[in-house]
């Protein structure tokens, strides 16, 4: 399947051009969904992806319920920021207890091939690499200079790359995304805003991204140019206490719906503009379950992430190989009727050096000796104690041959 | 873990030492402050709870200059015309201003006693943001703040311990003076490290560890087997024997002049262009890793 290469300094390949279609946008990174035919982004975790029926819809808001120590919701928080530097869509972070300047420092690095994009420097290595590496294969030489990973296309044609967690993202390529900043300690409120709906944090961010999306032209009203991109926003620890939110400290919060108002000015603004939306919540200390409920249907897609780390699963053997339990609230159904929801409801996640799985959880058959069965041991060895002839010890009461 | 702790809080640290009716946690909150006269900082104290002469007592000599009291005990709600410190002063330009003053170049560590304190008159929200503010405004190197966990609602002690880089619960031990430490600790890299732990506090208030508990998942370690031993035919090779195994000339193995030149084919040879789709989500951990060949 041949595809167009937009590498820098790569010969093509190929002159074959995708006839596209006039309708669709072509933006790079998306892709249409096979289901619905709606334009979709990658959210970095391709397993993910795949649960979300292929992609995250642009124009739809993901919420992510934080586990207990905010470690797991914030790596998708950064892989979805960082697949958005890859893909060259530009971003929006927006953060009440961490600078956004350091969660952006934190990206994951991607798993590029071997292709020179962002670094001339390494062509001339290529050449003087033979001469040790002819000893690193001694049988399967021939492979040794072909890159590592499959894929040999230039990285952006891709939907949806891989991150190597342990390392960070290079300045060069971080530097080259666009990147729109809101920290609320910045942005200082009057003291005494009782009487709002919402509290200033929140308007403040809703007019600060209303802002960004008319100025950078994503608006769907402005008029259509070739160049179309897509805003990636990610939100995080929405509704904690720093927002100035008393959501999670109260059991009835006086301002319990500031939180759902801001949801749905956000969804009215992103349905009529080109960006997609990751917004993390610390669902564990909201004590209303109902309002946990309604701010889960106000967001299109949500999913919630229970990490094993501090409870008493940790030591359960069923659990050794994951780090958490995901579960998938809800998905949306865009222009039709019913949606594609996962399969199996027990899904496991871990997070490896080289990807994020998501896996079935599936029990191992149990193959221990207290298994329960039909207790014919024990009336076996009842009639054995009165015959005295059978050789039945109590440590073989289930095994019956 | 604990005596970790005690030894020296990274700065910007805030640890929260939350106790319950059954187990006071002012004594170990007191062997913190002594651990931070050791290291030859101020300690600037909010006391909210206890007066200056109870918490003071039990401070060597010197090291009491280092305490900075200030006196929130007699008036906390300003009640009186000249109250010494008021829970309203509970806000980042009054807290800087009163540690700048008193301590001229050591770093200072800011002890609050106690927090539940402050959070019954104060909205949670704005003590959350304070606290926040603290921690990454400079002015205090570490802050340390007792909690009493059955004066508040869920939501308020997990959004206040949510804010904490490390939570050490208390909980009364098997004999009297001992007691238990479920410590939780995060650290900058995101993190999560617990640990429990029993111990004791002494008369000079140093804390002795006496075991520790946790942490719970204590990986069990398996022997590992030798496959090649106890087999009736020989797998293992002798040192000659594998000499002679390296010495081998494989077939196909050219020398490298011929290598070379087949590696660095010209163009116009066949590509395979591929993209992987989702059932493709590959997996680095190659079961067939192991093969030695």
């Amino acid at each position: 399947m041949a595809a167009p290469m937009s590498g820098v300094g790569k010969p093509s390949v190929t002159s074959f051009q995708k006839k596209t279609r006039s309708k669709l946008i072509s933006i790079a990174g998306t892709r249409p969904s096979v289901q619905n035919g709606q334009l979709l982004v990658s959210t970095g975790v391709t397993s993910l992806d795949y649960l979300l029926g292929g992609g995250l819809a642009v124009g739809t808001v993901l919420l992510i319920e934080e586990d207990r120590y905010d470690s797991y919701s914030r790596m998708i928080l950064k892989y979805f920021l960082a697949e958005g530097v890859v893909c060259r869509h530009e971003l929006f972070v927006a953060a009440a207890q961490d600078n956004p300047d350091d969660i952006l420092q934190e990206l994951p690095a991607p798993i590029l091939d071997d292709i020179a994009i962002h670094k001339p420097a390494e062509q001339p290595r290529l050449s003087s690499e033979p001469q040790e590496s002819l000893d690193a294969m001694k049988i399967a030489w021939r492979y040794q200079n072909l890159p590592k990973v499959q894929s040999a296309l230039a990285s952006s044609c891709r939907f949806g790359h891989y991150y190597d967690v342990s390392k960070t993202m290079e300045p060069e390529i971080r530097q080259a995304a666009k990147f729109h900043r809101f920290y609320v300690p910045e942005h200082p409120t009057q003291s005494s805003p009782t009487h709002s709906t919402m509290p200033e944090s929140y308007s403040a961010l809703l007019k600060s991204l209303q802002e960004v999306i008319h100025r950078e032209g994503f608006d769907l009203a402005a008029p259509m140019s070739n160049s179309r991109n897509i805003l990636r926003i990610g939100l995080h620890s929405l509704g904690s206490a720093l927002w100035g939110d008393d959501l999670c400290c109260h059991d009835n919060p006086k301002n319990g719906h500031s939180l759902t108002t801001f949801l749905y000015g956000l969804r009215a603004l992103l349905r009529s503009s080109l960006s997609v939306a990751v917004v993390t919540v610390p669902s564990h200390l909201i004590q209303d379950r109902a309002l946990m409920g309604s701010i889960t249907r106000l967001c299109d897609n949500a999913i919630a992430l229970e990490s094993f780390k501090g409870s008493e699963r940790e030591t359960n053997p069923l659990y050794k190989d994951y780090h958490g339990l995901l579960y998938v609230r809800q998905i949306p159904h865009l222009n039709c009727l019913a949606s594609k929801l996962p399969d199996h409801k027990d899904l496991a996640f871990k997070l490896k050096r080289k990807q994020f799985t998501i896996e079935r959880l599936h029990l191992p058959p149990d193959l221990s000796e207290t298994v329960s069965r039909v207790s014919r041991g024990e009336l076996s060895g009842a009639a054995a104690v009165a015959s005295a002839c059978g050789s039945v010890t109590s440590g073989n009461k289930h095994l019956d041959f | 873990m604990l005596t970790e702790l005690l030894q020296g809080a990274d700065a910007g640290g805030f640890v929260i030492i939350q106790d319950s009716i059954r187990c006071s946690g002012r004594h170990l909150l007191k062997s913190f402050i002594n651990a931070a006269l050791h290291r030859e900082e101020a300690v600037h104290v909010l006391g909210f709870e206890v007066d200056e002469e109870e918490l003071k007592d039990g401070v060597k000599g010197s090291a009491i200059d280092r305490v900075h009291f200030h006196n929130a005990y007699t008036d906390p709600l300003g009640w009186t015309d000249h109250p010494a410190f008021t829970v309203h002063q509970f806000c980042l330009e009054e807290l800087t201003h009163l540690v700048k003053q008193s301590s001229h170049s050591r770093p200072a560590t800011l002890v609050i006693d106690s927090l539940s304190w402050i959070l019954r008159h104060r909205s949670p929200t704005a003590v959350c943001k304070t606290l926040h503010q603290l921690r990454k405004g400079g002015a205090v190197r570490a802050i340390i703040a007792l909690l009493h966990a059955d004066m508040h609602q869920k939501g308020t002690e997990g959004s206040v311990c949510h804010l904490a880089t490390s939570v050490i619960t208390i909980a009364p031990g098997m004999n009297g003076d001992q007691a238990v430490a479920k410590i939780t600790k995060r650290s900058k890299s995101g993190k999560v490290m617990q640990d429990e732990e029993i111990f004791n506090i002494n008369e000079d208030f140093t804390v002795i560890v006496q075991s520790k508990l946790g942490p719970k998942n204590t990986p069990t370690e398996e022997k590992e087997v030798d496959p090649t031993a106890n087999l009736t035919f020989n797998l293992r090779l002798s040192d000659t024997e594998r000499k002679a195994k390296e010495k081998l000339a494989l077939p196909f193995v050219f020398s490298k002049e011929k290598k070379t030149a087949l590696l660095h084919s010209g163009p116009g040879s066949g590509r395979i262009l591929y993209e992987p789709d989702s059932n493709d989500d590959y997996d680095q951990e190659d079961p067939d890793d192991d093969l030695d060949v």
